[in-house]
């Protein structure tokens, strides 16, 4: 993990939806090269925060720096990777297509392989989307946010639907990202995959409840497993 | 504008039509079935001649002689009294019958007046007009004829000429050179705004706006596929009309695609625009009939704009749809080319619609969607 400032900082980012506030003054600071977990139970403004980190959501208050650079900013967009919930392909396009155009659409043709290799698709290339299973969306999903070689990549629950021996080498995969400097942050409500994290924030309710390592969290909050911490905190926060 | 992002996306919409063949099938094959049809129904169909009989009361000659004249005429029968004909109309068997009663001579001799009674079945517009018409030839054929003197009626034999066309021209050529433009309008507009909605609904479009692609590009992109989409369509459509069901082109051809190329034009991003409002296909449908029945009606293709109600012709005048198929006909009916100003204002007009529909397109693709 290198240390060479921040890649992603949020300050007081406060956003609504109507009358409900999805975030809440949440104040965020990501290092460059570090793999960075959002934790928390469905609505608790995950992709919410990660929209607004590709500038698809505007603040009400505070401010959103990616790379270096205030949000929203287009040019920025070209070193940012963005794995959306929901496997958003072409499902009347074969897998290699659907890779090819996202590279196209970033200048970068010439990785479409690679991308295939890293999720493991390169034997159904050839293959629709549409006829393929949930995972493996997922996996084609992922080429498509990492094929242009991203400083920053944005994973919106990346592993649902993705069985474990996937799970473990996607992982490793991430690793060797960060290890070459790329930025990850990923939501998730799946403890395991959290304590595979440097550090985490814990957010419920449009709140940053805690920010620490697994283990950091784990003493503050008193307990073994990370899924009874998130509780505590929780249980704390609304004390 | 970076070119690399625009042919991505005109590449993935071309490739995603390859794939589609349904959308191929209404693109080229619903217009051809649509034009077939037309074709055949204006220029194939003949007037079915309706049944129809005398029954003659009149003993005098009049009746005798107008009752024969009809009676050689095709669709013509003869009944011996009111109760049979009518029996027969009841059984289906007659559409109409006229009688001549036994004052019809006196009648028509005393009192100037054929008093003759037409009875119609009703469920035919047809049967009077026909039954009328026969008989104001036949009572006039008898009625000369029974004069001591017969006059000779000149025959009615105009010379006519046309500026434009010819004796030859029909409904076809003037239903046909508008149809064309509303045929490419609407194609593809509906199939724009399906494919534009999915693109909302599948994610894609999400991803899209977290890319480095500017909105001009992804606009741009979609211009292009749908602008080869709407070309290919338009020379398909156009050798098909003028090469199998002949309709009448004076015009240049070239001038013909770059109206429907326009027409193509605003409707691909009029579809862009709308698929903003829907959040499924079947909402997106729904937008077929509000844009689509309107410019059927008022845009000129079935009624003359210059006839409709003040009201209307407002309306009318603002429907990009009026001004192409204006243009159309002035181009393939009357010949007319860029020396027209007619022509230049119609393609200023509809020129001035794809930009709006441009602005509006690009204008909803906001970056933050949220």
């Amino acid at each position: 993990m290198t240390d060479s400032g921040p890649a992603v900082v949020v300050a007081g980012l406060t956003r609504s939806f109507g009358r409900q506030k999805v975030l809440d003054r949440v104040n965020l600071r990501v290092r460059t090269g570090e793999i960075y977990g959002l934790l928390g139970p469905n609505a608790a403004g995950k992709t919410t925060l990660i929209r607004a980190l590709v500038g698809l959501v505007e603040p009400d208050a505070g401010t959103v720096t990616v790379l270096g650079k205030r949000m929203p900013n287009v040019e920025i967009l070209d070193q940012v990777g963005y794995m959306t919930q929901q496997a958003a392909l072409y499902p009347d396009l074969s897998v290699e297509e659907n890779v090819g155009f996202f590279a196209r659409i970033y200048g970068a043709q010439d990785n479409v392989g690679d991308a295939l290799d890293f999720v493991d698709l390169r034997s159904r290339r050839r293959d629709a989307v549409g006829s393929l299973s949930g995972g493996m969306r997922t996996r084609v999903s992922l080429a498509c946010a990492v094929v242009h070689g991203p400083r920053l990549l944005l994973l919106d629950e990346p592993t649902v639907g993705v069985d474990p021996q996937l799970r473990v080498q996607l992982w490793a995969g991430f690793r060797k990202m960060s290890a070459a400097g790329v930025t990850i942050i990923v939501s998730s409500h799946i403890m395991d995959e959290a304590e595979r994290c440097d550090r985490l924030g814990m957010i419920r309710a449009g709140r940053l409840l805690a920010e620490g390592t697994s283990t950091e969290l784990k003493e503050r909050g008193g307990a073994d497993r990370l899924e009874d911490a998130f509780l505590r905190l929780s249980a704390q926060a609304d004390h | 504008m970076r070119a690399g992002p625009v042919i991505a996306v005109a590449l993935r919409l071309l490739q995603q039509f390859r794939r589609d063949r349904r959308t191929l099938g209404l693109v080229f094959g619903a217009p051809i079935v649509i034009l077939t049809l037309l074709g055949a129904l204006m220029r194939g169909s003949t007037t079915a001649t309706p049944h129809v009989a005398t029954v003659n009361e009149d003993t005098a000659t009049l009746g005798q002689t107008v009752a024969g004249y009809l009676e050689q005429q095709g669709g013509f029968s003869k009944q011996s009294s009111r109760a049979s004909a009518e029996s027969a109309m009841r059984a289906g068997k007659l559409d109409g019958y006229v009688v001549f009663p036994r004052t019809f001579t006196a009648s028509a001799t005393i009192s100037h007046k054929f008093n003759e009674e037409l009875r119609i079945e009703g469920g035919s517009q047809a049967t009077r007009g026909y039954l009328q018409q026969q008989l104001a030839a036949a009572e006039l054929r008898a009625f000369i004829g029974a004069q001591p003197k017969p006059p000779q009626v000149p025959v009615d034999a105009p010379k006519v000429t046309y500026l434009h066309g010819g004796a030859g021209l029909d409904g076809l050529d003037y239903l046909g050179a508008a149809f064309i433009g509303v045929v490419v309008f609407f194609l593809v507009f509906i199939v724009t705004s399906v494919v534009f909605l999915r693109e909302r609904t599948q994610g894609t479009l999400e991803r899209l706006m977290a890319s480095p692609i500017r909105r001009g590009e992804l606009v741009l992109g979609y211009m292009l596929a749908l602008g080869l989409l709407t070309f290919l369509q338009s020379v398909v459509v156009l050798a098909f009309s003028l090469a199998v069901i002949h309709v009448h082109n004076e015009g240049s051809v070239l001038l013909v695609l770059v109206f429907t190329g326009l027409m193509g034009l605003g409707a691909a991003n009029l579809g862009i625009f709308v698929s903003v409002f829907s959040r499924s296909e079947f909402q997106a449908v729904q937008f077929v009939p509000i844009v689509v029945a309107p410019q059927l009606f008022l845009a000129g293709l079935i009624f003359p704009v210059d006839s409709e109600p003040l009201v209307l012709r407002i309306i009318s005048n603002v429907l990009p749809l009026t001004y192409g198929i204006r243009g159309l006909r002035d181009v393939m009916i009357r010949g007319s080319g860029l020396g027209s100003g007619e022509v230049i204002r119609d393609l200023l007009v509809l020129l001035l619609f794809a930009g709006l529909a441009v602005a509006a397109a690009a204008a909803s693709l906001r970056r933050r969607v949220a």
